[in-house]
């Protein structure tokens, strides 16, 4: 009985060993009729791999972890014709369970922001006050360089553009900033990198050169 | 507004600096994270998709916070 348990456990324990190596083709595997064995495999593999990247986050419990592999192993599933194999199966897998649990543990970080006190930092932002001129130093170079950044985000960002940078410098999750302004998340990135792209193109107008900024930030 | 730290400022700085007329967004940016992640462990070259997620991450603190997350348990996994 016992070396017939062993027996038939053998041939499954290699092909486990494989996959994990990369040499056993984990889509085919996961859509084959008898997928339990495999989906439980890459479960504890997703599930160490948070173990990993969670250990200092102390507000994590094992119990969220196991939520976080469940959730990312259905997201797997359906998107497994989406795996291009650039990477091993399992890397992937990983940055999605990465995903999964990191956009959840952020949305419990939302803080009680209103919409006005979001649009209230950004108008505070180009202020001396928030964004002072000797925040690098006295050196001229780095002060204009701070003046010139303030005077830009006044004259060049609409209050949304300062509102959401505002609130991204706050540390707020961008997904929070989306809601916030009532749009999604594209109209949002294009506002942001509307916004970023304006504020480059006015240093650049006002001779700052990138140079300046790289030697005054490697510090 | 609390005043701005200069780790704060140098993180929008950074950002305008490293700003493209042509950017990944953040869903694009996590379709190419798994094989960023294993060619930079490695050192191996990126190609120009890839230094398009180079560029996403000096301006995205979030899919920067993931990748580092990634390649920490490519690390520790081996
Ligand atoms: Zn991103």
């Amino acid at each position: 009985m016992r070396a017939g348990f062993w027996m038939a456990v053998r041939p499954l324990l290699a092909k486990f060993h494989r996959m994990v190596a990369g040499e056993i083709n984990w889509v085919e595997a996961l859509q084959a009729a008898d997928n339990a064995a495999v989906l439980g495999e890459l479960r504890a593999i997703l599930l160490n791999g948070l173990r990993i990247s969670l250990r200092d986050r102390h507000e994590v419990s094992e119990a969220h972890l196991e939520d976080f592999a469940q959730e990312a192993l259905l997201k797997i599933l359906e998107r497994l014709n989406q795996f291009s194999g650039r990477s091993k199966f399992t890397t992937w897998a990983h940055s999605i369970a990465i995903n999964t649990a990191f956009t959840e543990l952020r949305r419990k970080r939302w803080r009680d922001v209103s919409l006005d006190a979001l649009l209230a930092d950004g108008r505070e932002l180009n202020e001396p006050a928030t964004m002072a001129d000797d925040t690098f130093g006295d050196d001229q170079e780095r002060v204009r360089l701070v003046a010139v950044l303030r005077k830009a985000i006044a004259e060049k960002l609409s209050d949304k553009q300062r509102a959401a940078i505002a609130g991204s410098l706050e540390g707020l999750p961008f997904d929070q900033i989306v809601g916030l302004l009532g749009t999604n998340r594209n109209a949002a990135y294009k506002l942001v990198h509307d916004a970023r792209r304006a504020l480059k193109q006015h240093l650049m107008d006002a001779g700052i050169s990138l140079e300046t900024i790289r030697t005054t930030f490697a510090e | 507004m609390k005043p701005l730290t200069k780790q704060q400022l140098v993180g929008l700085i950074n950002s305008v600096d490293a700003t493209r007329d042509q950017e990944l967004n953040c869903a694009d940016c996590q379709n190419f994270a798994a094989e960023f992640a294993e060619r930079q462990l490695v050192g191996l070259p990126l190609n120009e998709a890839l230094a398009r997620v180079e560029q996403h991450l000096v301006i995205c603190p979030e899919c920067r916070e993931e990748l580092l997350a990634l390649k920490k348990i490519l690390e520790t996994s081996g």
